[in-house]
């Protein structure tokens, strides 16, 4: 049965030009800029300084804060320099410049062994210093959400494949080229997690990934294959924990706190990657697509690539009108393409005019359009103009932090109202008010 | 000149129904034809000017703490007059308005003149400003009640202005109508004048 | 190719195309054979009542949009237009054009443009245009008619005098006299099916307004002489304005609750009303009155049914 959850939309899905095309190596860039900051929580301090060479896999930043993650080169080369370079998420970030001599010299590697002679604490400490983090778009470090709080009891791990955003086809290419690798680590975040049950979700539009590991899990009773209806936002946490398993995660709670540990597909696979051959997480598939792609496709690309290399290696048909870091609801769009590729980029989108059109805002008509597809079943309309008038009370009132800005109100609202974008600034007035 | 300009922000400025939304219960009920709100109008002037000369005579006799019921007295007294004399002398008019007529007594136009021109104002000044407000009501009384009654029975003042085939449009005589006609122009009145900077 | 401008805006990026002139666009669509058999069913008067409706509901729009210095470009949503169609479709077909045209110009600017035009009017506008007709020209508005104009009384108000139930085939497909939208049930069925299935309206409010007023018709008795749970909710159900009402009327984005809860009681409230009016008031019809009243407490059903953090879960 195809399980699912209220609200949600349909928009097109516009995966055809990748879903098909195999994952392939880009070329290493001659320079990368690799940020110190490429999850959720604090930044690294470098380990590093100009001048020095560093080998591909050296970590060359670590931060000792419990919410971080370290972050390794992922060419071998000198530093050139350590400055603000421009993020992925719209502000700068200080990266790490490094010049690549192409020699693709690795650190000494330490596999991991074998699963079973892993405790769930070891584990833990290799993930963190493979530097793992949510592949999928969020960024939390992989290693934080092992570790649950006092009095939580976890009983499952979850493994996203939804790919709900459209035009994103990294994810189910990894389910289908790298299935073992995904497999084995669900298993990996199974025994860290200290849980005995696992579930992969994937909507039904890839059945051939959903085939593929089904095939790959077959001897392992624990681990469930859940095909998911087609309908943004499957992928986001709240919904797919909903959709696969029926638990609601209660207003200003975590999934972990219904004992649920979600992760992408592709930070399983970075997570069976690194304890197969050591080499720590240093680079990631993106799907680079959109209507002003000559050759779009699906890119294994090192961390800290900039877009421009990437756009360049693939060629421009016309001039981008947007460009977007991950996907056209939820990604961001980029003022330049001097922007490097984090650990959490899930694709590049090089859209034109007609993809993106800007539409000109009118008055609500109180249609209700966004009411019915709002997955958090919250009210868009209204907090909207609340946070628009500056009535931030009453938005908080309405549950406006409850929003997980998955920006479906505002692709359905037929007066083009930037609702998200209202109540995320309700949201970021509120949180600063907390403080 | 200072009294005429008191005299004219009364009819203008600060005409009490499209202006000030001074003395509604009255301006909605009666404006059903245009002769009710000339009456009506004329009544509330006399009650207007009346009380307004005799407050401003009595304002240094009136004790602070009780001059909301010396008002009311005085106007009572001037109010019961009008209703007589009405009474006696035009008698269909006097059974067309009703229980409005007693009920200038709490017509908020006299009694806020009262309190906001009479009690702080001369004699002469007040007298003006009775006149003034009064017969800015009626003309207010008067527009409405002409529109409605040309719309809702095809007449003014009676008399039938419009076209044979004509059939009147009875919301606007009805309650409602009164709402919907005194909005429309108060709207045109606000459109119209020039905006303050 | 260098890249010299980007476009930078928040999320998201797409957009569903939808828009008020495309939901418009499918009323019209969903108005139309409803239309299309009131002109073959009452006569070649009836298309002019519905063109006149429409052509000075925009020439309205337009006028007021120039005297508010308002972007005439709203003009091309096409709200006014269904304004225009819907109060046609609630009148009597023998109506004269002067009423049309006095009814469609209120619709515009009473019903709608003096609270600010679209999205802010409280009440539906047509059938505030509606109410201002039956209360000025009761006699124009209640002059029913059948084939060819000639005289006719409407199930309802045939019912209410002597009991008489026509065939429910008639009713169901509108050989009837009635207003000129309202007589083709049938029809207006497939409408409202195909605005539900554009998602242009939602299923709640027709359907729990169209199912209280059955329930409620069955069970009361109808004045003193008959008996509980005797009525004919099926009689009710297919004769008067109830389902151009409950699938058109009652829909309206505007002044019908936003909350999904508040919509079920925006049907109920409606239903409830209807079958009040029909059973024990002085009107044998009371669709639009229901709608209007609903209408009026639109805002407090929001209020109430939004609670606090009623969406969270």
């Amino acid at each position: 049965m195809v399980k699912s959850f209220p609200g949600g939309i349909h928009p097109p899905y516009r995966k055809e030009a990748t879903s098909a095309l195999a994952i392939e190596r880009m070329n290493p860039p001659k320079t990368v800029a690799i940020p110190l900051q490429q999850h959720i929580g604090s930044r690294c301090d470098p380990l590093v300084a100009v001048g020095d060479r560093v080998l591909m896999g050296q970590k060359i930043g670590d931060s000792s804060a419990p919410i971080s993650a370290p972050v390794h080169s992922s060419v071998s080369g000198k530093v050139t320099a350590i400055e603000q370079r421009p993020h992925p998420n719209g502000r700068t970030v200080l990266s790490v410049v490094i010049a690549n001599d192409f020699q693709d010299e690795m650190v000494a590697l330490m596999p991991a062994p074998k699963l079973e002679q892993l405790t769930a604490e070891q584990l833990t400490a290799l993930i963190r210093e493979a530097g793992i983090v949510g592949m999928g778009g969020g960024g939390f470090p992989t290693h934080a959400k092992l570790k649950p709080p006092q009095g939580v009891v976890l009983d499952a791990v979850l493994l996203n494949g939804a790919e709900c955003e459209p035009y994103l086809t990294t994810d189910h290419r990894v389910m289908l080229e790298w299935s073992a690798d995904v497999v084995y680590g669900l298993r990996c975040l199974m025994k860290a997690a200290r849980v005995e049950k696992g579930y992969i979700g994937i909507e039904v539009n890839k059945p051939d990934a959903i085939e593929a590991l089904k095939a790959e899990a077959k001897d392992y009773s624990s681990i469930e294959i859940v095909s998911l209806a087609v309908k943004y936002p499957q992928g986001a946490e709240i919904q797919l924990i909903d959709a696969c398993l029926g638990r609601k995660v209660p207003s200003g709670k975590l999934p972990l706190h219904v004992g649920v540990v979600v992760n992408n597909v592709h930070t399983a696979q970075a997570v069976a990657k690194s304890l197969r051959t050591g080499v720590p997480s240093i680079e990631r598939v993106i799907t680079v697509a959109g209507n002003c792609m000559e050759r779009p496709g699906n890119l294994l690309v090192r961390v800290g690539t900039t877009f421009a290399d990437i756009l360049a290696d693939r060629g421009l048909k016309c001039e981008p009108y947007k460009l977007i870091s991950g996907g056209p609801m939820m990604g961001i769009a980029m003022y330049s393409a001097d922007v490097a590729v984090c650990k959490c980029t899930s694709g590049i989108l090089a859209l034109s005019k007609d993809e993106a059109t800007y539409r000109i805002p009118g008055n609500c008509v109180r249609c209700a359009k966004c009411v019915d597809v709002c997955p958090m079943l919250l009210h868009p309309t209204f907090i909207a103009q609340y946070a628009e008038r500056g009535m931030m009370e009453r938005a908080e009132e309405y549950g406006a932090v409850d929003c997980r800005e998955c920006g479906a109100c505002t692709y359905v609202c037929p007066v083009n109202l930037p609702l998200t974008q209202h109540i995320r600034l309700a949201k970021s007035d509120i949180y600063a008010k907390r403080k | 000149m200072r009294n005429f300009r008191v005299l004219m922000s009364g009819i203008i400025d600060e005409n009490p129904t499209f202006r000030l939304l001074l003395g509604m219960c009255p301006t909605l009920a009666v404006s059903t034809a245009a002769f009710n709100g000339l009456g009506m109008g004329l009544a509330a002037t006399a009650v207007l000017l009346a009380s307004n000369v005799l407050i401003s005579l009595m304002k240094p006799v009136i004790p602070d703490k009780i001059r909301i019921p010396c008002y009311v007295v005085v106007i009572a007294t001037f109010v019961t007059m009008v209703d007589m004399v009405m009474g006696a002398f035009v008698p269909d008019l006097h059974s067309v308005l009703g229980i409005f007529i007693p009920l200038i007594v709490v017509n908020c136009i006299i009694l806020q003149r009262a309190e906001a021109f009479a009690s702080k104002n001369s004699v002469l000044s007040s007298a003006f400003d009775g006149i003034g407000m009064g017969l800015g009501f009626t003309l207010a009384l008067v527009a409405l009640s002409s529109v409605r009654e040309l719309l809702g029975a095809g007449s003014i003042f009676g008399v039938n202005i419009m076209w044979h085939s004509f059939e009147p449009m009875r919301l606007m005589v009805s309650p409602p109508g009164a709402f919907i006609g005194l909005g429309l122009i108060i709207g045109l009145i606000n459109t119209l004048r020039p905006k303050k900077a | 190719m260098e890249i010299k401008r980007l476009a930078v805006s928040s999320s998201p990026h797409l957009h569903s195309g939808d828009s008020v002139q495309s939901a418009m666009l499918h009323v019209l669509i969903a108005l139309a054979p409803a239309a299309a058999f009131a002109v073959y069913h009452f006569g070649l008067h009836v298309l002019f009542v519905l063109l006149t409706g429409m052509a000075v509901a925009i020439a309205a729009e337009a006028l007021i949009l120039r005297l508010v210095k308002k972007p005439m470009t709203a003009i091309r949503d096409g709200s006014a237009a269904v304004t225009g169609l819907l109060l046609a479709m609630n009148l009597p077909a023998g109506i004269p054009l002067w009423t049309i045209t006095i009814g469609a110009g209120l619709a515009i600017g009473i019903g709608k443009h003096v609270f600010g035009g679209l999205g802010h009017n409280p009440f539906n506008p047509a059938l505030v245009a509606r109410a201002i007709l039956l209360v000025s020209w009761p006699e124009r508005m209640t002059a029913w008619v059948g084939p060819m104009l000639i005289s006719a009384a409407t199930p309802l108000s045939e019912f209410r005098t002597s009991r008489i139930v026509p065939a429910y085939g008639d009713l169901l497909f509108g050989f009837k006299a009635g207003s000129i939208g309202e007589i083709a049930v049938f029809l207006l069925l497939l409408g409202g099916a195909y605005l539900i299935y554009r998602r242009i309206i939602d299923w709640k409010i027709p359907v729990s307004f169209i199912g209280t007023v059955a329930l409620l018709t069955y069970i009361l008795p109808a004045r003193e002489q008959s008996s509980y749970f005797a009525g004919n909710p099926l009689f009710h159900v297919l004769s008067g304005g109830l389902v151009l009402g409950a699938f058109f009327m009652a829909t309206d984005w505007t002044t019908s609750p936003v909350t999904k809860r508040g919509r079920v009681i925006m049907g109920v409230g409606c239903g409830i009303l209807t079958s009040v009016i029909r059973l024990y008031g002085g009107m044998p019809e009371g669709v639009s009155y229901a709608i209007l009243i609903m209408n009026g407490l639109t805002p407090l059903i929001d209020r109430y049914t939004l609670g606090s953090r009623s969406g969270a879960r």
